[in-house]
């Protein structure tokens, strides 16, 4: 088993040709190590988006190479990439994204189904009893708060174990107060089950619960910053057009 | 104020041109015809004796259907449209807009519509009314002697009838839409489970109780009647009006029809996704189901009910060709609305859940578990509403049996049920396909 769990090498997308070429990434080289919680911040436009799509294999690089748990997994047809996201990536949105008409309980089992598999159902309670919703398993996200819809999210992202969790935003739709039981529930997930995380935001907080932070301007990697605190953070993108002169 | 709100009704409609499209095919295939009968109505004034009694006749028991089948399938067709724009209602009522407002949006909407459909319907039925008469005069239902002689006056009222029916359906689906306080956040939960109004119950169980109370009436009263059409008379709509009933009460139908239909369904993921949708979202497929129960029940019906009359009074009477040409223009009419009402109802539905559809991807669903779950939602709601269907006609099916000396089954045409049930479950799983090929990829 590789000790990287997610790379990227060169990744470069570019939308549009001739003169309209925009370069949404122009060509990253990152690494994540085995059970690491990364934040991934820049700007608006600055490719963190682009980025996970790429990673996750929702979209497809224009050069460069995408590496999940050591296998290069860029060349992959839309049926592999489908199975990868299903069994060795977990994903967390802003947007929740739960299915409305499935309960808590079965919407963490969700991707076993989809994956033809038994359902393991010890795991689900355990992955719920995690995030602290053991009491909630058999309620309708319709009927759950934000936080809780996020916190079951989480769980159904942790279910097949996955080489990396992508978290776009994960905090995003939420208040302060339950943005950090989410996060919380995150690094506790780094913390006990050695899971990579791997989370975009603008939210210096949030970032500040990662072990370091990526700043990316531009499609390029503008610069890194270990045990991240808040301030410190925040401080860095007030400034990041000076990382990029440097 | 109110040319603020009719210039916003135009430019939301130029934005989302295939919600229009269903509103404008049910209101222009109502007026064409209802008005091509109603020329025939009009034509009977210069008509004599037993020729002006056939074509009001025609004219008034087509127009009569025709009117309910417009008024259920634009109530359907706007009623889906509008749930759908739940967000964006209570957006505009977050930055100011009135509830009236809110409702005179959407009712200038369906009215655009509406208007330009039924003149286009109107224009057409001036021509199908003149060729419908040609050939119920060829067909020797009225004698040579008697001229087609309708003007404008019918087509436009025709046409003044639908849009009354529409104005009333948009109205209904506007004031469901606006009910309640505003609220930008659509939750998409299953908390819009719909809960049945009483009104809407009490409807049902109307149409229901009379449709089975004139099946009633038919074994115990009519069968006896000398006039052998009496019985028909009595029956022939029960089987239409239990269907309608049934289609009221579709969301609390589905979701108990879904629970035994899942039992058979087994174990994958598209058949875990399919069964949990009906029966948590039973409110959504509900806009199928109501249709796929009156097609079923007005075609197995009123079918069935031709083939015994035509097998027990083989030589007819003076009126039979005049009867049996109505039932088959009513199961005719039934079904074509029902028909593009199920493909709109489904395409509606999808364009929904696009969104939906497409985290299940993000989840790792290949495309085909996607297409198969929304397939699989499409046979089950298929099988219930065959079911039900199948259920309802027997109310037409089994007075008129027995009152034609046939017994509780009939003596013949017993493939006519399994023949109309394949076409339906073929036509609403094939909608279900064509809509959910669009939207995944």
């Amino acid at each position: 088993m590789s000790d990287t769990a997610l790379e990227v090498q060169d990744l470069t997308r570019t939308y549009g040709s001739g003169d309209n070429t925009v370069a949404a990434l122009a060509g990253i080289d990152l690494a994540f190590r085995r059970g690491t919680f990364t934040a991934v911040m820049g700007p608006s436009g600055s490719g963190k988006s682009t980025f996970l799509s790429c990673a996750a294999g929702l979209d497809r690089p224009t050069r460069g190479r995408v590496l999940v748990g050591g296998t290069d997994v860029t060349d992959w047809d839309e049926e592999r990439r489908t199975r990868l996201r299903r069994e060795r990536i977990g994903f967390v949105f802003q947007g929740f994204h739960l299915l409305p008409y499935l309960s808590a309980v079965e919407n963490v089992g969700l991707p076993s189904r989809l994956a033809g598999k038994r359902v393991d159902r010890e795991r689900v309670r355990q992955l719920l009893d995690r995030v602290g919703l053991a009491d909630r398993a058999h309620h309708l996200p319709g009927s759950l708060s934000g936080g809780q819809q996020q916190r079951v999210a989480i769980a159904r992202a942790l279910l097949t174990a996955p080489d990396v969790l992508l978290a776009d935003e994960p905090t995003g739709a939420l208040d302060s107060a339950t943005a950090r039981q989410v996060l919380g529930v995150l690094r506790g997930s780094v913390a006990d089950l050695g899971q990579t995380v791997v989370m975009v935001t603008h939210d210096p907080v949030a970032a500040s619960y990662a072990d370091e932070v990526v700043f990316l301007v531009d499609g390029r990697v503008a610069g890194r910053m270990a045990h991240p605190t808040a301030d410190a953070v925040a401080g860095q993108m007030a400034h990041l057009d000076e990382l990029v002169s440097a | 104020m109110s040319a603020a709100m009719s210039g916003l009704a135009l430019r939301s409609l130029r934005h989302r041109p295939r919600a229009a499209v269903a509103t404008f095919l049910a209101v222009l295939l109502g007026t064409l015809l209802i008005g091509s009968f109603a020329t025939l109505a009009e034509s009977s004034g210069s008509a004599s004796g037993a020729d002006a009694d056939t074509l009001v006749i025609l004219g008034a028991v087509v127009g009569g259907w025709g009117s309910v089948i417009v008024l259920f399938s634009v109530a359907s067709t706007v009623g889906i449209t509008t749930t759908q724009r739940a967000t964006e209602i209570g957006l505009l009522r977050t930055i100011g807009a009135t509830p009236r407002q809110a409702r005179r949006l959407i009712a200038r909407e369906t009215g655009a519509i509406a208007v330009a459909a039924a003149v286009l319907g109107a224009l057409l039925a001036a021509v199908g009314g003149r060729a419908l008469f040609e050939l119920i005069r060829s067909g020797g239902l009225v004698s040579e002697r008697t001229e087609h002689d309708a003007g404008p006056v019918s087509v436009a009222g025709a046409a003044l009838l639908v849009l009354l029916v529409s104005a009333v359906a948009a109205g209904v689906a506007a004031r469901r839409a606006t009910r309640g306080p505003a609220a930008v956040v659509a939750r998409e939960s299953a908390g819009e489970q719909g809960r049945m109004r009483w009104w809407r119950v009490a409807i049902a169980l109307l149409l229901i109780g009379y449709g089975l109370a004139m099946a009633v009436l038919t074994i115990t009263v009519t069968a006896h009647d000398t006039d052998p059409y009496a019985a028909m008379s009595t029956s022939g709509s029960s089987s239409i009006l239990v269907g309608v009933g049934l289609a009221v009460l579709a969301p609390v139908l589905l979701r108990w029809g879904a629970g035994p239909v899942r039992l058979l369904a087994g174990t994958s993921a598209t058949a875990h996704l399919a069964s949990y949708n009906t029966l948590r979202r039973a409110h959504l497929l509900a806009g199928v189901l109501a249709p796929v129960v009156v097609l079923t029940s007005a075609a197995v019906g009123t079918l069935m009910l031709v083939d015994i009359d035509q097998r027990t009074l083989p030589g007819g009477t003076a009126d039979s060709d005049t009867i049996n040409l109505l039932n088959n223009v009513v199961v005719g009419m039934v079904s074509l609305f029902a028909a593009i009402m199920v493909v709109n109802a489904f395409v509606a539905t999808i364009a929904h859940r696009r969104e939906e559809l497409h985290r299940l991807r993000l989840l790792g669903a290949t495309p085909h578990q996607v297409r198969g779950s929304v397939v699989a939602e499409a046979g089950v709601v298929a099988v219930v509403g065959v079911v039900l269907g199948t259920l309802a006609a027997l109310t037409t099916v089994v007075p008129f049996a027995v009152a034609r000396h046939e017994g509780v089954v009939p003596d013949g045409g017993l493939w006519l049920a399994p023949a109309v049930v394949a076409g339906v479950v073929a036509l609403t799983v094939g909608s279900a396909r064509g809509a959910v090929r669009g939207a995944v990829r």
